[in-house]
């Protein structure tokens, strides 16, 4: 007989989070601005989850004080200078966003080593072999996800890397989860109701290039989505 | 070996306590000795549709909670001596299942040298049906051909591979579409799915093909599961699905539109 009553239930979840990064440490900037975005979107704000970033050394608790006032809800930083501080005010300490900025000049080719070491640690790709049925969701962390069968309307197939499906897509598929916005999406047999790349989403309506059920690809170009068929 | 068959849907008004009723007599009739259990706790409506709501003294609940002995809640069918009923209680909610209880009766039932115990789930994808799904070896999913029916079946596709006894043991839970209130006509029109088109979706093994009857109906009303009507297109369509469950080669019927011949042309038949 199997266990019905566990005391707890572990399930992967995605959070979409905001990371703020201070740019200004000075707390007069800090508040004056709080308060113009507090204008513009107060709705955006309340129960905004957020990861802190600086480079400059700064007092946190202040910091969390003046967000918390906004109704911003700070759940951790990245990892840098605000670490020891946030260990002790109990927040979580998370690893720096990885996202390669597109504003950055590409990397000298004589730096090739951090990709490497970042590419051997993803994790193998994640291969589906049933149907993906309504209502459930596959994510593979920090891989590729392979679908061989269908995906069905209501259903979510979500991955860091890359998306493949093979069977038709008929649901939603999510490719660079945490930001990776060189993840595509492929679909041998193209009917989704939502992809998106990095964030980027289209929703069903809003897809107009793709013919449904012809081969298609997402990704994004210039941090627009295209979508448009395979050849 | 007993299998337990869960009969199943998630939309409700599908045809699911229809498809156990003529299901389970279909297999009595060919000398299976058989159990349907109702697990619409609350609703309980399978009795009614066989014909035996005015014998029904102790029910699942009252078995469950050791208020009567399973012997005592079965309800033997007036037709096949080889078919019991077990009906649902209609003043409990479905609070009153437990895995454990549930676990229990199977058990017994099998011990009493049931053949093929069926579940009759309620619509839904809450309690009850969870725990008419969750000891299941195979599942008739009930399915209409249309959209919303379609998409709630895909979601009990994916908990039956999930959430079942059999999936948390790494075993496939073998699934059979049948699929109910088929009308040909209005296919060819195309305000239906077809066939293939459900298929094309679900890619499950179709079981059978049940053409959309007023005998349905008027069978239900009057007690008497549909396959116990030889005459009627439903009733021969359950016959052959009961035939192909049981391993034989049957050819779907049913699917098509039956071309009109002379006399039914002159006479509007």
């Amino acid at each position: 007989m199997a266990r019905t009553t566990a005391a707890l239930e572990l399930k992967g979840r995605m959070l979409s989070a905001t990371r703020i990064r201070v740019l200004d440490a000075a707390p007069d900037a800090i508040a004056s601005h709080l308060a113009d975005l507090k204008r513009q979107m107060p709705q955006a704000l309340k129960g905004m989850v957020a990861v802190l970033e600086s480079d400059l050394p700064l007092d946190l608790p202040a910091l969390l004080a003046a967000l918390r006032e906004a109704g911003i809800q700070p759940v951790g930083v990245a990892d840098g200078a605000l670490t020891a501080a946030a260990v002790k005010a109990g927040l979580a300490v998370l690893p720096k966003d990885t996202r390669p900025r597109a504003a950055e000049p590409a990397p000298a080719p004589a730096a090739p080593a951090p990709t490497t070491a970042q590419e051997a640690s993803r994790r193998s790709t994640r291969v589906i072999t049933e149907p993906v049925r309504s209502g459930q969701q596959i994510y593979a962390e920090d891989a590729d996800l392979v679908v061989l069968s269908a995906v069905s309307p209501g259903a979510e197939v979500i991955a860091d890397g890359c998306v493949h499906v093979y069977g038709p897509l008929r649901g939603r598929a999510l490719a660079g989860a945490r930001g990776d916005d060189k993840a595509r999406v492929f679909a041998r047999r193209f009917e989704a109701e939502l992809v998106a790349i990095a964030g980027v989403y289209a929703v069903a309506d809003q897809i107009k290039n793709a013919k449904n059920g012809e081969a298609t690809q997402a990704y994004l170009q210039h941090g627009k989505l295209v979508i448009e068929p395979l050849h | 070996m007993a299998k337990i068959i869960v009969t199943t849907s998630g939309k409700g008004g599908v045809g699911k306590t229809t498809t156990s009723a003529s299901f389970s007599t279909g297999l009595a009739a060919r000398g299976k000795k058989v159990a349907v259990i109702d697990f619409d706790v609350g609703l309980r409506n399978l009795d009614l549709i066989m014909g035996c709501e005015r014998r029904v003294v102790f029910d699942f609940v009252n078995v469950l909670q050791g208020e009567a002995n399973l012997r005592q809640a079965l309800i033997r069918d007036k037709t096949y001596e080889n078919l019991s009923i077990l009906a649902a209680s209609q003043t409990r909610d479905k609070d009153a299942l437990t895995l454990e209880g549930v676990e229990k009766v199977l058990n017994d039932l099998v011990a009493e040298g049931f053949e093929y115990i069926i579940c009759d789930s309620p619509a839904g994808i809450e309690k009850g049906a969870h725990h008419a799904m969750y000891f299941a070896d195979e599942a008739l999913i009930v399915t209409n051909p249309e959209v919303s029916s379609v998409r709630d079946s895909d979601r009990v596709l994916g908990l039956l591979q999930a959430k079942t006894r059999n999936a948390e043991k790494g075993i496939k839970v073998k699934e059979h579409l049948v699929l109910t209130r088929y009308n040909p006509e209005r296919v060819e029109r195309g305000e239906m799915l077809s066939v293939k088109d459900v298929q094309d979706i679900l890619a499950i093994p179709l079981l059978g093909v049940i053409p959309e009857s007023p005998t349905v109906l008027t069978s239900s009303n009057s007690g008497v599961p549909v396959i116990a009507d030889a005459m009627s297109a439903a009733g021969q369509a359950y016959t052959d699905l009961v035939s192909r469950f049981l391993g034989e080669d049957k050819p779907h019927r049913f699917m098509h539109v039956e071309k009109k011949g002379f006399f039914n042309k002159l006479f509007g038949g």
